[in-house]
């Protein structure tokens, strides 16, 4: 099993969500971050933004599926034909367990 | 060292801090989360009660039930040393589960180096 943590523009969200759902991994958390990336910010201005809104999508995936997953967030994530800086990241992570609480069973 | 990250009900979150520090893993960060399973809502409830007329459906009503909806949870992040983990795991099981789908879910990621930031221990000790 693996952590696909993708950390898109707010505003892709919704596509994104949508085109997993259609895809068949409707299991998604989702949580508002801050952060900024490898160019220290945006400059607007005179003003510099270095804590730009994001949103994280949280989600466990089987290994075999890790591909498609990734796939598609960074197809539906990406804003113009070759994408902007901003647009995000994705990070992959193991996950050595998974539980389900409500059956008490293993596994995902 | 691993990480538990426990997805919980809102109104568990209570139960499970006292569960947690009677487990003797009191340490712990708790976030507001939105999300989905993999079982999605069944709004055929809502519908027959709009349908019956008992509540309008307002614009806003509509708006939601069009749109995927996402369910307000709570993340746990635990840091355990490896083992406690099973200990950790059925003290979150046991608190949060009602046989409902909705409960939740456990995930145990691998930690591999841990510090301290106002002396700056390293792994084992500073978990």
């Amino acid at each position: 099993m693996l952590l696909v943590r993708a950390i898109i523009r707010p505003e892709k969200v919704g596509t994104v969500l949508s085109e997993l759902l259609s895809a068949g991994f409707p299991a998604v958390t989702k949580m508002d971050v801050f952060g900024r990336g490898k160019q220290k910010g945006v400059k607007v201005g005179e003003i510099f933004y270095d804590e730009i809104p994001k949103e994280m999508l949280l989600m466990v995936v089987d290994d075999k599926d890790k591909d498609d997953v990734v796939r598609i967030v960074m197809k539906y994530a990406r804003t113009g034909e070759n994408g902007n800086f901003g647009d995000g990241r994705i990070f992959v992570s193991p996950v050595e367990e998974a539980y389900t609480i409500s059956t008490k069973t293993k596994g995902l | 060292m691993k990480e538990v990250m426990a997805i919980v009900r809102q109104n568990k979150v209570n139960a499970t801090k006292d569960a947690l520090a009677e487990a003797g893993a009191p340490a712990f960060t708790c976030r507001k989360v939105l999300g989905r399973g993999k079982k999605l809502i069944d709004m055929t409830l809502l519908r027959s009660i709009v349908d019956s007329g008992e509540i309008p459906a307002t614009a806003t009503g509509e708006y939601l039930s069009e749109t995927q909806r996402l369910i307000s949870k709570r993340v746990f992040t635990l840091i355990v040393e490896d083992d406690k983990v099973d200990d950790v795991v059925k003290t979150i099981i046991d608190v949060n589960s009602t046989g409902n789908p909705g409960d939740g879910k456990i995930f145990i990621l691998p930690i591999s180096e841990s510090y301290r930031v106002r002396n700056g221990e390293s792994t084992t000790e500073a978990y």
